[in-house]
């Protein structure tokens, strides 16, 4: 293998034992008094153009991992490669060169667009940026974006607020897509919109992917969209990868408790739909200041051991490419444990 | 009797553009003890219809014409001072945001209790017994300790069980649920549906959930009603409207759901276009400039088309096939 193609086969992103603590200061003279550990050790890859579905509930970390990739916060600790280069170490001048190839789209369509500045300001703005167009080529350029991502060349002086939800997203896909980039971090971008035009957005972001070449981070909490965009998925729970594989072994065989439980809770718009015994978690939630110790599900695992609360579980292969972290599939053989049976601690 | 009655409900609301018609014409029936869903997309007038039913409209909104009858009784008609003797006592209300409709400065006890004194007129030491049974029984645990806990000391899960416990605690007739669960993570919806459809086997009590969530209806309603630009399009059980779809809206929206229990591999079929614009509503069917059935008739007003067994579905697709129904249009 020549130095480029082993290049290419290498995974696009890289993260190892990413840490990032949030400080929580108090008092008169704040001083320092723990932290929020938002995101606590994880690590992952992406490959080139494959979607990694980033799935987790409410101050899980997800959208933290996305800020640190883009170098938007500071990480705390932890490798980041992008493209074999180290993220974490860049210097300023050459972050500018790092974000003309990986974007970000928000989720909220209504705050993150300038309300003051003309859709072809919003998309020229990285083209003038980047210098990657002067002149009348910016004009061409962003009515080129906008054609591309389903919009009208007649929108390029409408301002935001002329435009619904679901065209306001597709602005904030053509402002990601000026620069050409290779990596998209796309940061719930479909949660605020109506089913109806979930679908629209869904469907562009795949043959953008398909035409351009593009890798995603999709970051979601609604298991059925993640399901249907990745290749891969990781399952976050209170700022921890709990399980993580190819989207197919993982709907059809989640091995993680954790997993399980989120997998049974999704409802289904089929009244006559079979499914399987629903787990209902009981509890809440842990707090990220102080996550439970041992494996941080344990407080709400229907089938926590006494291990469980003193040990962290190691993070391993039980399948190709099928990671978990859970003391219960290790004894069990790497098989899905029963959550309806077995020593119930809690 | 129906419990509760809406005909040709009407809802305005005026703004600087001119008037918005939020809800056009909408009629339907909830028996006793029986659950319906809402469901319809942003502007579609679900939370203004159980707005208007409470007679909780902002101030420059108005109920145009038509009829709401709760238990025999013409709500249109009552006096602010009548209707504040329903409201929390025989119809209550729970709100997608717990964190904005629970008083932040009073504990959850004071909340609770206050509803219990007003509409059952229980003294103060009968109004914390009641407010520690209800509390008890939407399962917040030690809720005699946790009485005299403020809004910002529950989780988002906990916060929407205090707001089903206020809404329970006078027994009502009726419960309107605005995206109960919303605002809530997938694992603590699961609780929360469970926790309501727990209660209402228990205490009879009607519920109205409103919903732009498939899934929730399907799992939890007997009843649904599909609302798109004002007006319901389809009516029917939810094993009807699920598997036998009629109104091609509908069967747009369940094409264009991602589901986690088929492949995952089919691509999404949207539906094409945006909502409809309220300010200028078409005469005939809101849904058929999206529509890739559209008929020429579509641009006058749609009568509903009777397919049997409760089943009703306005869409001229079914003129010559189907009888109309023969009320509520």
């Amino acid at each position: 293998m020549d130095a480029n193609t082993e290049k290419l086969a290498a995974p696009l992103v890289e993260v190892r034992d990413l840490k990032k603590y949030f400080p929580i200061r108090k008092g008169l003279f704040p001083r320092h008094v723990g932290d929020v550990k938002a995101v606590d050790g994880v690590s992952f890859t992406i490959n080139r153009g494959e979607t990694l579905g980033l799935v987790g509930e409410s101050g899980s970390g997800k959208t933290t991992i996305g800020r640190m990739l883009l170098r938007l916060v500071p990480s705390t600790s932890g490798e980041m490669n992008f493209d074999g280069r180290n993220i974490v170490t860049l210097s300023n001048r050459d972050l500018r060169g790092l974000r003309r190839e990986m974007q970000i789209i928000f989720q909220d369509p209504y705050a993150s667009l300038n309300p003051r500045m003309t859709v072809g300001e919003i998309v020229g703005e990285p083209l003038r940026i980047h210098k990657l167009a002067s002149g009348k080529a910016v004009n061409e350029r962003v009515q080129e974006l906008l054609l591309l991502v389903g919009l009208q060349k007649y929108h390029i002086n409408r301002y935001p607020h002329e435009f619904s939800g679901g065209q306001r997203q597709r602005i904030g896909i053509a402002r990601a897509l000026a620069v050409e980039p290779k990596f998209i971090v796309c940061d719930e971008p479909v949660s605020a919109l109506d089913v109806s035009i979930q679908a629209q957005v869904i469907n562009l972001l795949q043959d953008l992917q398909e035409r351009l070449g593009l890798t995603y981070l999709f970051i979601a909490h609604d298991l059925s969209v993640v399901r249907h965009i990745s290749t891969r998925v990781a399952v976050m729970y209170v700022g921890k990868i709990m399980e993580i594989s190819d989207r197919d072994s993982l709907y059809a065989n989640p091995l993680h408790p954790y997993t399980q439980a989120l997998l049974s809770a999704i409802p289904i718009p089929d009244p006559s739909a079979k499914r399987g015994r629903r787990v209902i978690l009981h509890g809440d939630i842990p707090s990220p200041v102080s996550p439970p110790t041992g494996c941080r599900f344990h407080t709400r695992c229907p089938i926590a051991m006494p291990i469980c609360t003193t040990d962290e579980p190691e993070f391993r292969e039980f399948g190709p490419g099928h990671f978990a972290a859970c003391h219960a599939v290790e004894q069990n053989g790497g098989q899905r444990p029963d959550l309806t049976s077995g020593p119930i601690l809690l | 009797m129906a419990l509760l009655e809406v005909s040709n409900l009407r809802t305005t609301f005026r703004t600087e553009d001119g008037p918005v018609t939020a809800v056009n014409g909408l009629s339907f029936q909830l028996e006793r003890g029986q659950t319906l869903g809402i469901v319809g997309e942003s502007g579609s007038g679900k939370s203004v219809t159980s707005l208007s039913i409470m007679r909780l409209l902002s101030s420059n909104g108005r109920i145009e014409s038509g009829s709401i009858f709760f238990d025999g009784e013409d709500l249109l008609a009552k006096t602010e001072a009548q209707m504040r003797k329903i409201r929390g006592k025989r119809i209550a209300m729970i709100f997608q945001d717990p964190m904005t409709s629970l008083n932040p400065v009073l504990t959850i006890g004071e909340q609770i209790a206050e509803a219990v004194r007003l509409h059952l007129g229980l003294d103060h030491e009968a109004a914390r017994k009641r407010t520690i049974e209800v509390l008890d029984k939407v399962r917040i645990p030690s809720a005699h300790a946790r009485l005299n806990d403020y809004p910002y000391q529950f989780s988002g899960g906990m916060r929407q069980r205090v707001m089903i416990a206020m809404a329970l605690s006078c027994d009502p007739e009726l419960l309107i649920a605005d995206e109960p669960t919303t605002a809530l993570d997938v694992t603590i919806q699961a609780q929360i549906l469970e926790l309501m459809n727990e209660m209402q086997q228990q205490t009879g009590t009607a519920i109205v959930l409103i919903t732009h969530d498939l899934g929730v209806v399907a799992e939890t309603c007997k009843n649904v009603l599909v609302m798109y630009g004002g007006n319901m399009v389809e009516y029917g059980s939810a094993s009807q409207v699920f598997a036998e779809p009629r109104m091609p809206y509908t069967q747009g929206l369940l094409a264009s759901l991602p589901r986690v229990d088929t492949d995952g591999r089919s691509r999404l079929q949207p539906i094409p276009g945006q909502p409809p614009n309220l300010l200028r509503l078409p005469k005939g069917c809101a849904f058929a400039p999206r529509c890739a059935q559209r008929l020429p008739v579509c641009d006058t007003p749609v009568p509903l088309f009777d397919f049997g067994g409760g089943h009703v579905c306005r869409c001229q697709l079914y003129a010559e096939t189907t009888p109309l129904a023969t009320v509520g249009s």
